[in-house]
């Protein structure tokens, strides 16, 4: 379970975050939206201290991970995350990507990590790309490869910060159904998205955020069924 | 005028032999200020001030003062200062790899500044500690990234490494000089000298390109 307790996030004077709270249960698949600036990728950025927070307490699992002395290393192999940019690793090969931080983080056995790897890439349909470095691989291989690296690590969360949004239209779909393959298997996923059709399909519940603020925290079919507050119909009426 | 290699013919073999020691304090310099260089970027990147400033201060004194002056004090000061006679090879070596550590600094630091920020990001996520993030994903892709300049450098040491002659290192210069005043002929050994220098930095450059392509390719 992930627990905000009012975080507010400023860089220098602009405030991007201006007091959010919330509660994410464990296995809930998390949907945030709003208007580009809102603040979505920060408060995400947040939660696996990418961006730490000027004030305000984060808990996941009861551990508090904004204290002071908070292990950082290990809250992130607990937290994976999933880029708009892809960012695997260029110089290593998709398996390599895969298994590196099992093999260096958690010290996993080269074997048994190879096994690994491969078991995941081919659940994400790239048992043939094992060996194939990223720059040979279209931006739908490289999502799902990097989705692979974060499993790879066994996490109880996954972070998605605009999964398809640099991708050519006729990926999205593929890296969507592997990202549905993983809804409601107990992992807890946290997705920020413009892709309305996908959120309302796949989230239980849905953030809205605007200008910094939670404005609307609903289970997913009440709010596109009838949202609560003005903001957000009229940001779901400028979208679908 | 005319060149008499003939009588120059005999002392080649020893001209020669200065190939190994021009090689062994470039590249021994190179290879050290590499690593001392690396340490110089990953001060100034750091959050710690003291490193900062130390690392920037070291770094304008090494670029802002000459090479042949550096290579004196080192050769002439350490012994004053602390009573151990440095040796030639000694006081080249350490001359050689501080202040190429100075120039090679900023070229790492300059890649390491060019590696994606996504790069460092993602492997933190993962629960990687910098220094690993560090050493096996943002080096390796800074590294190929400043590839060219670090050649280059590589190619200003050679060249600079004469410098060694002037406090009795036998180096190419060094040697060809040593046949020149033997024989009373200057402008054949200075000659094969420099076509030695010049075939050097040739394998050198194609070495690079070599490299640079395959690089390319994976
Ligand atoms: N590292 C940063 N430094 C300064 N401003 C930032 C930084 N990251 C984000 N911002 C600003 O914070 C605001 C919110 O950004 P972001 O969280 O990325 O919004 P969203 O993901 O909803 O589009 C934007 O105005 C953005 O320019
Ligand atoms: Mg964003």
């Amino acid at each position: 379970m992930i627990l905000l307790e009012n975080i507010h996030k400023s860089f220098g004077s602009l405030e991007v975050l201006k007091g959010i709270s919330g509660r994410i249960p464990r296995g809930e698949v998390l949907a945030i939206i709003g208007p580009s600036g809102s603040g979505k990728s920060t408060l995400l950025r947040s939660i696996n201290l990418l961006e730490i927070p000027t004030s305000g307490k984060i808990f996941v699992d009861n551990t508090c991970i904004t204290d002071k002395g908070a292990n950082i290393g290990k809250l992130r192999t607990k937290v994976g995350m999933v880029f708009q940019q892809f960012n695997l690793f260029p110089h290593m090969t998709t398996l390599e990507n895969v298994i590196y931080a099992p093999l260096k983080v958690k010290k996993m056995a080269r074997k048994e990590a190879e096994i690994l790897g491969k078991k995941l890439l081919e659940k994400v349909g790239l048992k043939n790309k094992v060996q194939t470095y990223p720059p040979n691989l279209s931006g739908g291989q490289k999502q799902r490869a990097a989705i692979a690296r974060a499993l790879a690590m066994e996490p109880e969360v996954i972070l998605f910060d605009e999964p398809t949004s640099a991708l050519d239209p006729e990926m999205v779909k593929e890296v969507l159904e592997v990202i549905k393959s993983l809804a409601h298997t107990g992992i807890t996923m946290i997705i920020v998205t413009h892709e309305m059709g996908f959120a309302r399909e796949i989230a239980d519940r849905i953030w809205f955020l605007d200008e910094g603020h939670l404005v609307e925290d609903s289970m997913s079919q009440k709010f596109f069924k009838s949202p609560k507050t003005k903001r957000a119909k009229s940001f779901l009426e400028k979208v679908l | 005028m005319l060149l008499d290699f003939e009588r120059v013919w005999p002392s080649v073999p020893y001209i020669l032999e200065g190939v190994q020691v021009t090689l062994a304090y470039t590249g021994v310099s190179l290879f050290l200020g590499f690593l001392w260089g690396t340490c110089l970027a990953l001060f100034k990147i750091s959050h710690i001030k003291v490193l900062k400033w130390f690392s920037s201060f070291y770094t304008s004194v090494f670029r802002g003062t000459p090479l042949l002056l550096q290579l004196m004090l080192i050769y002439h000061a350490i012994p004053q200062l602390t009573g151990y006679t440095i040796s030639v090879w000694e006081a080249g070596i350490l001359t050689f790899t501080l202040n190429s550590g100075a120039y090679i600094s900023e070229h790492i630091r300059g890649g390491i500044n060019a590696v994606d920020k996504g790069q460092m990001e993602a492997a933190l996520s993962l629960g990687i500690s910098y220094p690993f993030a560090m050493k096996d994903i943002i080096l390796p892709q800074a590294i190929r990234i400043i590839l060219p300049s670090l050649v280059s450098e590589s190619i200003d040491l050679l060249k600079e490494s004469t410098l060694i002659s002037v406090i009795g290192g036998a180096d190419i210069l060094r040697r060809a000089n040593i046949v020149a005043s033997e024989k009373y002929l200057y402008f054949e050994p200075l000659l094969i000298a420099g076509g030695l220098y010049y075939v050097l930095v040739m394998i050198l450059t194609l070495g690079a390109r070599i490299l640079e392509k395959k690089l390319k390719t994976s």
